[in-house]
């Protein structure tokens, strides 16, 4: 084993569409994010045919999402997170 | 109710799986009314049924079959089953949702708020969703395990210099010891312990804390042996809950973590409490933070050009480590306030900003001294930004003794820094900024005949420590990052 060779995860498959999948939107709690998710979420409805739009909030962006917050997203075909400020 | 069961679908190295099995062993009685599905091999559910000492049968799930009907997308997921319906579906760990599922089956409570669990922790994906791809499957990563592999052996050619190397690889951008064996080995046996013990795990990477890799960083820091005494401690303080490393290490926000040092082991090993406190005297005080910092890089996996995402940084992250001047506190010291002995030997962990200065050489009362502190305390985090956060008073000696010789008890200071600091209203009037919008959840007190929002949660919030040189009439303040159960909170772990 050597320690110092990273080891990487592959990233999930990339959609080649938005129609009729399910989006998550993610707000992790920072001011701002649900101002950002709110617009993403109209453009989503108005110019794609997305299926559904999950929207989730972390109840603190200091820390990991909770079990409950992570399940209800987890259907998702793509989840898109308002991270910063 | 009397049909009632429930099922429980498992991984054998799932943390959150590890985490809700004591609890469903007390759910289980003698009824048999709790029953478990391991997703895993045979060999390893009958390890972890023995590990976990589980007091209620598991069955294996070949093809996942029963994962796949029930629709299981993680484990742990709990169903609250009436023969052979699912009433309920529970994914991940959470003890509020354990309480409930207790009070159906005719159960008290299982899960009390300060059990040693947190509230509720995810789970991981089931394996049947599990991206199944052609390569070997990596080592399954055991957050339980308490004996770690042995760190690798690097053999460098002769042409290559030791020490650039290492400055390459483990480095925090200064050049490191190169850890060769024998000097591993030296710090090893100085622990007293096996060097593939797993101390904890580093977050916000979770590399796993072995004794001996540990002890690789205490000597790439340049520290003595006998400073393992000191690191172990300060391995479970940071990688404890309350302190968040996991946010600490990844926030674009100032904080790197705060060493401070109580006790008589600043005596045996050396560590500085004077003149210079948070500057770069002693061996002790510097290679200890240090060690800290390349165990947060190189086990923590927070490097400061990828995951650290600090925007501005703070130069305390080559090494941040204070010692209390007990000697020239006349009041009890800091880890006596956290709850230990006074000559109990601690450090103490502090999620903090760099040291802002206060200098204080005119006036002539506690009273004043105390006053231009709350001046730089109301600065903290942002002028108009209340409540989110806590600071440490680093006392100097001479503004101490002021403050003693007016009859100020240590509870007197913190009160009057709590009483005395505010921002005033005014500053809110006028164009939007942070900390605007929320003053509708601040306090209006008055300060000198001004009104102004208080600037702290709680007298507690403001932590005090006596430290540096007798000469000069300076303090210091230091913010904190995001405060709280929700933010890190300051730790404290006896030496």
């Amino acid at each position: 084993m050597n320690e110092i060779a990273p080891s990487a995860a592959a990233p999930a498959p990339r959609l080649m569409t938005l129609d009729g999948k399910t989006i998550a939107l993610l707000d992790i709690s920072k001011p701002g994010g649900s101002i950002f998710l709110d617009r993403v979420e109209r453009l989503l409805k108005e110019r794609y045919s997305v299926a559904s739009v999950i929207r989730e909030m972390k109840p603190t962006f200091a820390k990991p999402a909770p079990a409950g917050v992570i399940e209800k997203i987890r259907s998702a075909d793509a989840v898109i997170e308002a991270l910063a400020d | 109710m009397a049909n009632l069961r429930l099922l429980a679908i498992l991984q054998t190295d799932c943390p959150s799986c590890r985490l809700i099995a004591p609890y469903l062993n007390a759910l289980s009685g003698r009824d048999g009314r709790v029953r478990a599905i391991s997703q895993d091999s045979e060999e390893a559910t009958r390890e972890f049924v023995g590990q976990m000492g589980l007091r209620f049968p598991v069955e294996r799930d070949p093809g996942f079959e029963v994962s796949k009907r029930l629709g299981a997308t993680t484990v742990p997921t709990l169903f609250l089953m009436d023969e052979d319906r699912v009433v309920r579906q529970e994914p991940g760990f959470d003890k509020t949702v354990l309480n409930e599922l207790a009070a159906l089956l005719g159960h008290g409570p299982i899960a009390t708020p300060y059990d040693g669990a947190p509230a509720s922790k995810p789970g991981c994906m089931s394996r049947h969703l599990e991206v199944q791809t052609n390569d070997a499957p990596a080592a399954a990563l055991n957050l339980h395990a308490t004996c770690g592999g042995r760190a690798c052996t690097i053999d460098l050619a002769d042409t290559e210099d030791p020490f650039e190397y290492c400055f390459q690889a483990f480095g925090d951008a200064l050049p490191v010891i190169p850890p060769t064996r024998e000097r591993v080995d030296k710090i090893v046996r100085a622990s007293g312990r096996d060097p593939e013990e797993v101390i904890v795990r580093i977050p916000p990477c979770y590399g796993e804390a072995t004794v001996e890799k540990i002890a690789a960083n205490a000597v790439m820091a340049g520290c003595v042996p006998e400073m393992m005494r000191v690191l172990i401690p300060l391995m479970r303080a940071v990688a404890d809950e309350r302190f968040n490393a996991h946010g600490v290490q990844a926030t674009t926000h100032f904080a790197a973590p705060l060493i401070i040092v109580n006790g008589p082991v600043r005596r045996e090993l050396g560590f500085h409490s004077r003149q210079n406190a948070f500057s770069n005297v002693a061996r002790a005080n510097s290679t200890l933070g240090r060690a800290l910092q390349l165990i947060l890089l190189n086990l923590g996996g927070a490097r400061p050009e990828g995951i650290d995402m600090s925007a501005l940084g703070n130069p305390g992250k080559f090494s941040y480590c204070i010692a209390e001047n007990e000697e020239e506190n006349p009041w009890e010291p800091l880890h006596v306030d956290q709850g230990l002995a006074r000559e109990q030997s601690a450090i103490t962990l502090f999620a903090a900003e760099p040291p802002h200065g206060v200098s204080e050489h005119n006036a002539r009362t506690a009273h004043g001294v105390l006053k231009s502190i709350s001046y730089s305390l109301a600065t903290v985090w942002s002028y108009r930004n209340c409540l989110g956060f806590e600071a440490v008073v680093a006392l100097g000696p001479e503004h101490v003794h002021t403050i003693h010789r007016d009859g100020f008890t240590k509870q007197n200071v913190r009160d009057f820094l709590f009483e005395n600091t505010g921002v005033p209203l005014r500053c809110y009037e006028g164009e939007a900024g942070e900390g605007v919008a929320q003053r509708g959840s601040y306090k209006q007190i008055t300060i000198d005949g001004e009104s102004c929002y208080q600037k702290f949660r709680a007298p507690e919030s403001i932590k005090i420590v006596v430290t540096g040189g007798t000469a000069g009439k300076f303090s210091a303040v230091l913010g904190s990052w995001s405060a709280g159960p929700r933010g890190s909170q300051m730790v404290t772990y006896a030496v």
